[in-house]
């Protein structure tokens, strides 16, 4: 037992270490990735971890070893449950026999990027309960309570959190977990639980689901998972929160009471487990209630079972929340929007200039628009990309460029504005596919990362190859998931893979796919890079580049430079053409002439090879990766 | 009794420590902190910004808009981001510091001046603590990291020091980085007793 400083990721893993968790796996997301990544560091030896290739098979991992009597976690951002949708839906439907938990991180306020989408909705399709800790400490108790929810009922479980309560850091009383017995795995043959073969099997599973979702339903309540608290005398304002809204709650009625304002009697509904609907609890608080207030982020789910049930009982009080226009679908909370729903559902008037004032001194922050690291490749192709189009004679805006997840789309901004494009993982080989059969004559780039490319980019590219479509893609190799905090990927260095794990070469796999014509690029090197690139956009066929270099944040962790830049003063005029072609964070403006800083500069040397000053002087350079 | 700090600056100038290391601070003697960093995507010269709240079990990560009772801004232009989050008599502690984006560099977009950004929090009402990048000691002849600098000087002009006792700080400072104690110290120090 000791108090630790932890995130709310962090609590998920100690919270399964507490559920005696036999397998783990899952691909790396913001604002999720920090489970697997705690529980490589502090893994018992009887556990299996890993970084799977995508959600899907994470997701698959996961399942089966559930299916095989073991208790199993699943962790992803939200874009990754629609990636591993297929086979959980599947699963819903099957059910498991040890125990299967799926956590998944939503992003309302969009910290991180991608679609600001809400979760819950895939808990309602397939009728999975959902558990939405409200706090760090509630996710730490929740995890084991989710294990044991999935054991009893067969159910595949939902851990749901925010961005919010899966990145923030509270401190907790860790206990050292329990000493499982050693469970054997059971191989389990039930052709009409683990198969969908033929609709007798189909149409009984759909109804064992909606059961085990009922049985779920019970037991939440049985434990009092969701908390409903009616005021001693009858009346006055009702008030639903879920998940990570609860802790706004008492704040905003404190604040409230700070106006001078009186609420009267408030009654309360916390609901951590948010499926299924606690129709039960919702029932007592409005036959209590005479007004309604609905906390949720995102969207209306919650609210909209509400409605349903205060029309059933003849409800005719005011119901605040997202449908009546007071709060938004967007964004996430703090305790603003409980107080602008406290005072929406009892008609109190709030100070003028409470929230939402504008402020004009806001507009004055400079734009900073986020770029490549100093020394990142990405910068190389990015550059070498532009100058192929301009080699070419042709207009940026004439060459589609297709871009992808991870660091590969920072080619979108200045100074590169090279990707035109960003959908999901692996999307940018089908957009550029579908972009040619538009009629499109301008030759077609895609570019993508190399972990990107493993996820979900091969199907995609094995499509083009059957389809003989003529683009050329750019695989920016630089051997990590780098934007997500560079966890290993299938290509990463053996010397960082787990033990007895095997590396994935690039090199050898793309050309085995019977491309037309590839080509491995050192990015460092621009002319070369970009003659390259201008040989494939004028060949026919599918054409693969694979740019690839070690991303220098990774090198640089481990001691290496690539080479050393160095300002040759007599030489510079301040042209400043080094900064407006490579936007590289490591150059600035000093006094006399460009200033390289030397705690950031990998010496990648691509300032050197813009300069037509030669007032940088590269030195000599490492061997390629 | 509670207390809402709302740090912002850019990625690289350690204001993600300035909170870590006054959460630590607070736990050791049993007061609850809820801290929440937002890294953003960028290593490096990125905009970084940090919740922490101090004193509340079970707390929310986010800030409501009037909310903080200090805001520590370690960047000129990024500070201004900060200003609808200070309550009306919060301390805005304002270091201000330049890190400028490319299109500054190369004289394409504006960059506010320093009266201008002093004249918007002035409006919010809060008190002003304006701590200058020109008035970083040096240390064994090197500049002292900023970070620690700025929250000596947080700790000795802002209501902050009557929160947590600088003391307290030092001994995390002490534990956090067992090399460099010296110079840490120092640091904090030389922010408790500059001028402001």
């Amino acid at each position: 037992m000791s108090i630790k400083f932890i995130s709310g990721n962090e609590a998920i893993a100690y919270g399964s270490l507490q559920a005696g968790v036999k397998v783990v796996s899952g691909y790396p997301g913001t604002p999720s990735s920090e489970v697997i990544t705690s529980l490589f560091k502090n893994k018992p030896e009887d556990l299996y971890v890993e970084w799977s290739s995508n959600e899907k098979v994470a997701f698959e991992v996961a399942a089966a070893a559930s299916w095989a009597g073991q208790r199993a976690l699943c962790t992803m951002k939200m874009s990754g449950l629609n990636v591993a949708y297929d086979s959980l839906a599947s699963v819903a439907y099957s059910g498991c026999s040890g125990a299967l938990v799926v956590y998944v991180a939503d992003d309302p306020g969009v910290s991180a990027g991608m679609c600001e989408q809400d979760s819950r909705g895939f808990a309602l399709i397939s009728d999975l309960p959902m558990l939405e800790p409200a706090s760090v400490e509630e996710a730490y108790s929740l995890t084991r309570f989710a294990f044991e929810l999935s054991e009893s009922t067969g159910t595949p479980v939902f851990i749901r959190m925010v961005t919010a309560t899966a990145l923030s850091y509270a401190g907790m009383d860790i206990k050292d977990p329990p000493v499982f017995p050693e469970c054997e795995p059971k191989l389990i043959k039930d052709i009409a639980k683990y198969t969908k073969a033929g609709s007798a099997i189909c149409l009984d599973q759909h109804r064992d689901v909606i059961e085990r979702l009922a049985k779920a339903g019970e037991i939440i309540r049985e434990k009092n998972i969701n908390s409903l608290s009616l005021s001693p005398e009858a009346g006055g304002l009702g008030i639903i929160v879920a998940g990570a809204v609860f802790p706004y709650l008492e704040e905003g009625l404190r604040l409230v009471d700070e106006y001078g304002l009186k609420t009267g009697p408030v009654s309360t509904l916390k609901v951590t487990a948010t499926v299924p609907f606690p129709a039960e609890e919702v029932r007592s608080l409005i036959k209590h209630c005479s007004a309604l207030l609905i906390l949720e982020e995102l969207e209306p789910h919650l609210e909209k079972d509400l409605y349903i049930e205060a029309h059933k009982l003849g409800f005719s009080g005011k119901i605040i929340g997202k449908l009546d226009g007071t709060l938004s679908r967007i964004g996430d909370y703090s305790a603003e929007q409980v107080v602008k729903g406290i005072a929406a559902a009892l008609t109190l008037k709030l100070p003028a200039d409470l929230f939402g004032s504008e402020y004009k001194g806001e507009k004055l922050t400079a734009s900073r628009p986020i770029t490549t690291c100093a020394g990142c490749p990405h910068r190389g192709t990015f550059l070498a990309i532009n100058k192929a189009i301009k080699e070419l004679k042709m207009k940026k805006d004439e060459v589609m460029v297709t871009g992808d997840i991870g660091c590969t789309i920072l080619g979108m901004n200045p100074p590169f504005n090279t990707v035109w494009t960003e959908i999901s993982m692996g999307a940018s080989i089908g957009f550029a596919q579908g972009y040619y059969h538009s009629g499109v004559k301008t030759p077609i780039i895609a570019t993508i990362g190399d972990s990107t490319f493993f996820h979900a980019g091969l199907p995609s590219l094995i499509n083009a190859v059957q389809h003989q479509v003529p683009l050329t893609l750019i695989i920016m190799d630089n051997g990590w998931t780098s934007m997500t905090g560079m966890q290993v990927s299938p290509g990463t260095d053996e010397k960082f893979q787990q033990p007895g794990n095997q590396r994935l070469d690039l090199a050898k796999i793309v050309p085995a796919l019977g491309i037309n014509h590839f080509k491995m690029i050192n990015p460092y090197e621009l002319e070369e890079s970009t003659a390259a690139i201008r040989e494939a956009m004028t060949l026919s066929g599918v054409k693969v580049i694979l740019s690839r270099q070690e991303c220098a944040i990774q090198a640089m962790r481990q001691g290496k430079r690539y080479g050393k830049s160095t300002v040759i003063e007599g030489n510079c005029n301040k042209c400043k053409l080094c900064i407006t072609v490579t936007g590289c964070p490591a150059i600035s403006l000093g006094e006399e002439s460009i200033v390289i800083d030397p705690a950031i500069c990998y010496g990648c040397g691509l300032c050197s090879q813009v300069c037509n000053r030669e007032a940088i002087e590269r030195g000599p350079v490492k061997d390629v990766l | 009794m509670y207390y809402d700090i709302y740090l912002v600056g850019v990625g690289g100038q350690g204001i993600l420590t300035i909170g870590e290391i006054v959460a630590e601070a607070a736990l050791k003697r049993d007061l609850p902190a809820n801290f929440y960093p937002t890294k953003g995507m960028a290593q490096r010269g990125g905009f970084v910004k940090a919740q922490l709240r101090l004193g509340r079990d079970n707390v929310g990560p986010s800030i409501a808009e009037k909310g903080a009772d200090l805001v520590i801004a370690m960047e000129l232009s990024e500070s201004l981001k900060a200003l609808r989050y200070l309550k009306p008599d919060g301390d805005f502690v304002l270091y201000s510091s330049v890190w400028s984006p490319t299109a500054v560099m190369l004289g394409k977009a504006p960059y506010p001046t320093v009266e201008e950004v002093l004249a918007e929090i002035e409006k919010t009402g809060g008190k002003i603590i304006h701590v200058k990048p020109e008035g970083r000691p040096e240390f064994e002849g090197q500049p002292v990291p900023e970070n620690v600098y700025v929250l000596g000087a947080a700790c000795r002009y802002s209501s902050l020091g009557r929160f947590i006792n600088p003391d307290e700080i030092r001994v995390t400072l002490e534990n956090r980085w067992k090399k460099g104690v010296e110079r840490n110290l120092y640091t904090f120090d030389a922010g408790m007793s500059s001028t402001l």
